[in-house]
């Protein structure tokens, strides 16, 4: 992707060291970063944690970022480091998830225990969170999702079909639609 | 229906992303911490052993010719001795600055006398390269704390202020609030000129220190290897010595608005809903320019001023809040204005940089409106005393910059 060349100008900088063109790159892309990160992790403090290591890893490995447009290099960081974060933190939640799905199938939810979207996005895995929102909220492609999370394109297609299965069967609108 | 539940997810996703408004000021500050030089500690092992090989190297080198002894030693000295400048630099009796827009970490300050040379001396030790740092001369040991707008006042008679832009205080893990093995936040030397130096701000990169001294001397400041700022006072008896800058004969007219100080000033109060910033105004009148702060209250707030502090620095050079961006106005001197419990936010409509060229007032500029800390900056032309006025209906504060 092509960059302007006041911007170009900054990498360059940023290639010698100058931490201040640095802090620009954190100015341009730094919130955004953040919100996805949070859509992930659902955790305030676990997506700045996850968004610290995504600049510092950055700022240390910018001789591998090409002559490109910083941005979509940046969100693979962001999503390995969001997606790490929620491993770390939830290595227990990840064993009952697993545990879980070993259970059994499919999860039916009662009219009583529908929930809103938010509670909804919670009971994703961290992977079909990361497709979620960088395709729903980013408005990424589903190519572009899948470079940004280093996965095939088919890979994107499932996590989304079944992320969306799963919102849908918590929030009640399968019987809706139904 | 399925195209209306991805459109409800995606409103959704879109609204719960902005409950983050704004990128934390915080997680900027521990990004530009990680980024910073390490602290040459940490290669303590490799630099053992690259010393012990050049040891050896040498001792090879002098068994072969014995001169290379008396090169050796005149090198090893001329790293281990401070560096002297290039040319020797004169004291001289007013503010100056200097720097980069590096960001840098404060590891150490010591204060000795070098009596037989005529002064006292001040090193304040970085990581990473010398900050911008402007010091001011005043007439009095007073300051005024930067954040809070606390009058403190040091041992002495007079003072200097030094502005470290983009600086952190070194601060090992020790109980909230303390800095074990940091840089002393007050030290009292009580040498000949220098009695006492206290940090006297610490707030979004802006480190500051006051300076007392025992009478009003003139300064030199050395820039030196290993990232040391040297801050020499003249020991009295100097012929060199001029008092620090005091204001200018008043006008008449001017007088019965109050005196001119050469001096940081501070007032107001931080109570209730943060003041709404209605107005910016710039004008010169007889004898000084005028710049006008105006502000409102929000709906069924008492009016106040909010609380403030006016810094005089020695250079147009200022940082953005929150995001640590450095910023030059016109001129070569400056003002940092700083309201607490104050925004402009939604109330003001008018320029956040406005170019006035005026005899001293060159620029006035918005510096930062961020969770209730306003902050502005004014470009001067040449360093300026100044009076504040707290003036109501409608509820302003002037400041006052004295011109020639």
């Amino acid at each position: 992707m092509l960059m302007d060349p006041a911007f170009g100008r900054v990498i360059a900088r940023w290639r010698e060291g100058d931490r201040d063109a640095f802090e620009e790159v954190v100015d341009r892309y730094g919130l955004q970063l953040l919100r996805t990160a949070r859509l992930i992790l659902r955790d305030e403090a676990l997506a700045e944690d996850a968004i610290q290591e995504t600049f510092l890893k950055a700022w240390q490995r910018i001789g591998s970022l090409h002559d490109e447009d910083p941005g979509p290099w940046l969100t693979r960081i962001a999503m390995n480091e969001s997606i790490s974060t929620y491993r770390r933190r939830h290595r227990f939640q990840a064993l009952t998830e697993r545990f879980g799905r070993l259970g059994g199938g499919k999860h039916g939810v009662s009219s009583e225990a529908r929930l809103d979207l938010a509670h909804a996005l919670d009971q994703l895995t961290a992977e079909q969170r990361a497709a979620v929102a960088l395709h729903y909220y980013q408005d990424l492609s589903v190519e572009e999702t899948a470079q940004a999370l280093e996965v095939p394109i088919d890979t994107v297609k499932s996590r989304l079909k079944t992320g969306l299965r799963r919102l849908r069967e918590l929030t009640g609108s399968e019987e809706a639609s139904a | 229906m399925s195209d209306d539940f991805e459109k409800n997810l995606r409103d959704h996703l879109h609204r719960e992303a902005e409950e983050t408004r704004e990128f934390p000021r915080r997680l900027r500050g521990r990004i530009r911490d990680g980024i910073a030089p390490r602290a040459r500690a940490r290669m303590a092992p490799q630099l053992a052993l690259a010393g012990a090989l050049v040891l050896v190297a040498i001792a090879v080198l002098a068994f072969r010719n014995p001169t290379i002894i008396n090169v050796v030693t005149t090198s090893i000295k001329g790293l281990i001795e401070p560096s002297p400048s290039p040319t020797p630099q004169p004291f001289l009796c007013q503010d100056q600055s200097g720097g980069s827009s590096s960001v840098a970490t404060l590891t150490n300050i010591r204060a000795a006398s070098h009596a037989g040379d005529g002064y006292d001396r001040i090193v304040f030790d970085f990581t990473g390269a010398i900050p911008s740092w402007d010091l001011t001369r005043q007439e009095s040991p007073t300051f005024v704390r930067d954040a809070s707008g606390q009058q403190v006042t040091l041992d002495g008679s007079a003072g200097l202020k030094l502005a470290f832009r983009g600086a952190d205080v070194y601060a090992p893990t020790g109980p909230a609030g303390s800095t074990p093995g940091g840089p002393p936040t007050d030290l009292q030397p009580r040498l000949t000129s220098i009695r006492e130096i206290a940090q006297i701000g610490n707030f979004e990169h802006q480190l500051t220190y006051g300076i007392g001294l025992s009478s009003s001397q003139c300064v030199r400041v050395l820039q030196l290897t290993n990232s040391r700022l040297v801050i020499d006072v003249a020991t009295s008896g100097s012929a060199s010595t001029t008092a620090a800058p005091t204001p200018l004969p008043t006008q008449p007219a001017a007088t019965d608005l109050g005196a001119f100080g050469c001096l940081d000033h501070s007032g107001g109060t931080n109570s209730g809903p943060a003041m709404q910033l209605t107005a910016v105004r710039v004008a010169h009148q007889t004898g000084f320019d005028r710049i006008v702060f105006e502000f409102a209250p929000q709906a069924g707030a008492t009016a106040h001023i909010p609380a403030y502090t006016v810094s005089r620095q020695a250079s147009a050079k200022f940082v953005k809040d929150p995001s640590g961006l450095p910023v030059t106005m016109r001129g070569s001197a400056g003002l940092r204005i700083v309201f607490h419990g104050a925004s402009g936010a939604t109330s003001y409509s008018g320029s956040r940089d406005q170019i006035v060229n005026l005899p001293v007032v060159q620029e006035v500029e918005q510096l930062g409106d961020f969770e209730a800390v306003l902050s502005w900056g004014a470009g001067l032309s040449q360093p300026s005393c100044i009076r504040t006025l707290e003036l109501p209906n409608p509820t302003r504060l002037v400041i006052d910059v004295q011109t020639p």
